[in-house]
């Protein structure tokens, strides 16, 4: 399988170490080969027609930070790189942007209408643009893939999807963002308040320098947005959802609720056609009552009941493990 | 289920003792007792006022068979409704903006009662936080209490920490 990897930051470059470093056991267990043939940022593009020496183009973009420097890169762009390098699929992770969707949104459609499938953790096009995109795979006869869009590592689209197939999900309640929850989890934890303790976060790398699309609530708006779509079959956009973030929260809200018994946490809910994020009264011995950067997410089901999953919600190793589920799934598929 | 029973006793002592025991031996919890001696009734039986929790209707009926057989007469027995409870927390400046108003605002609906508020005042610039435990009659009252509160909230720049689930 021939790959165009669009965007090498945290999740490019982790998939191109992912790949380094399950070669030999990915080919004796599937007989699966996959072979970057381009590698795109935001100043050009590597190809190789015959599969990039990818330990050779890490190591170069350690280095100096840009794709242009490696020998042989030209100013070609992502987009460019879609259309013209020949693949069978393309891994889409740049930045998301839940305004306009770019440059993510452009990059899939051209792929799939080139007839690539497309896997992508970017949560942009999906929050904005679900509809359109998954129609565009099917009119392509392709797949479009994003289980990496959604909760990281934790499997949830595939879990509600293939696995609980024959339950209808009638509700999905989620922490869904590993930044606020390790934030709120230390200031229950130190009684601290919320500016220092997102200061805290910061400084370990934990939060953005600009950490407003994480406390705000938009981070896990995209991410509810998919799921809803993904695992309800609704036709929702970033736009439906009632937000409200974190950044109001007391350490004296925090002690009250846990002298009652509650912890506060950031919860994205679904239920009855209504999404929602909030900060919210979780039990404290609720499933939903995980601690740190962990993520979480509760589905309601018709016959199963409840089913929680518990993970790891981002990180470059974690989310790749979504993005090479997702690659493998397509290679079984489209191998017949 | 929550089961309501109003009993009369003979007036003479170890009378409550006797109603009681086939009520714990045959499963049920007893939550409440309201026992008035002064107030006789008509037969000059003393009344008693009893809450018990019991899993089903058969030892209900046990029991109620045996009160009888103990010369304990049995006037009511009703189900009552549990009342549903709901926490919320308020931040911002709660009591500035007129607490008693938004107290009120919430009690005036039919079915809510605010029975219950916490404050932490960290110091009088600062943001107030408050716990309210809100009774309602109905779970989808909790809704109603809901959608009131956000309305005061916006009238008032608090935020609204709703309690999962609703
Ligand atoms: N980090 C996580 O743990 C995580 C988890 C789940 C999902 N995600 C999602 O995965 C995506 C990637 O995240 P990340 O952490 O890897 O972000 P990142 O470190 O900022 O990397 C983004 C990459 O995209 C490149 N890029 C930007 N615009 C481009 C364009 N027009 N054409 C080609 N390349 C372009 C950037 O190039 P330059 O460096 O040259 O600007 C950079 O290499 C995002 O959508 C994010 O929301 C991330």
């Amino acid at each position: 399988m021939r790959i165009n990897l669009i965007g090498f930051g945290v999740i490019g470059k982790g998939f191109a170490r992912a790949l380094v470093r399950k070669r030999t056991w990915l080919r004796e267990k599937y007989g699966f080969q996959p072979e970057v043939v381009s590698i795109s940022d935001v100043t050009g593009t590597v190809v190789s027609e015959g599969g990039l020496d990818l330990e050779k183009t890490l190591s170069s973009v350690e280095r100096t930070g840009r794709v242009i420097d490696c020998p042989g890169a030209e100013e070609m762009t992502g987009l460019e790189a879609i259309r013209e390098v020949d693949a069978d699929l393309v891994v889409e992770v740049t930045p998301t942007n839940v305004d306009t969707g770019e440059p993510g949104l452009s990059h899939m459609l051209t792929a799939m209408e080139a007839g690539k499938h497309v896997v992508t953790s970017n949560k942009g096009p999906l929050a904005l643009e679900f509809k359109r995109l998954t129609e565009t795979a099917k009119k392509n006869g392709v797949h479009l893939k994003f289980e990496a869009s959604a909760g990281g590592a934790m499997p949830l689209i595939n879990l509600a999807n293939e696995i609980l197939s024959g339950d209808e999900i009638l509700s999905i309640k989620g922490i869904l963002n590993g930044t606020t929850n390790y934030i709120l989890t230390r200031m229950t934890k130190e009684g601290t308040g919320f500016e220092s303790t997102l200061r805290e976060a910061q400084e370990l790398g934990i939060a953005e320098t600009d950490p407003t699309y994480d406390i705000s609530g938009s981070d896990t708006a995209a991410k509810l947005v998919i799921l809803t779509n993904a695992i309800m079959g609704k036709n929702t956009t970033y736009r439906d959802v009632k937000i409200e973030g974190i950044n109001r929260i007391t350490p004296e809200a925090i002690a009250l609720a846990k002298e009652d018994g509650y912890v506060i946490k950031l919860v994205g809910t679904v239920e009855n056609g209504e999404l929602e994020v909030a900060p919210k009264l979780v039990p404290m011995n609720h499933p939903l009552n995980v601690d740190g950067t962990l993520n979480v997410a509760t589905f309601q089901t018709d016959l199963a009941g409840e089913i929680t999953i518990v993970g790891t919600g981002a990180g470059a190793m974690e989310t790749n493990s979504a993005i090479l589920s997702d690659i493998l799934s397509i290679f079984r598929n489209s191998r017949g | 289920m929550r089961i309501g029973l109003d009993i009369e006793l003979k007036d003479t002592p170890g009378q409550l003792v006797r109603a009681l025991e086939p009520v714990s031996r045959l499963g049920g919890n007893i939550i409440s007792i309201v026992h008035i001696r002064e107030e006789l009734t008509k037969k000059g039986r003393v009344p008693v006022h009893l809450t018990i929790d019991i899993e089903n209707d058969g030892a209900l009926e046990r029991i109620i068979k045996e009160l009888g057989e103990r010369d304990i007469w049995v006037s009511k027995v009703g189900e009552v409704k549990k009342k549903e409870r709901m926490k919320v927390i308020l931040i911002g400046h709660v009591v500035d903006t007129d607490l008693r108003d938004t107290i009120d605002r919430l009690n005036e609906i039919p079915g809510i009662l605010v029975a219950d508020m916490a404050l932490s005042m960290p110091n009088p610039q600062q943001e107030t936080s408050a716990l309210m435990d809100i009774e309602v009659s109905r779970p989808e009252k909790a809704k109603k209490a809901i959608s009131e509160l956000e309305r005061i909230a916006r009238d008032k720049g608090l935020a609204v920490i709703k309690s999962l689930g609703v």
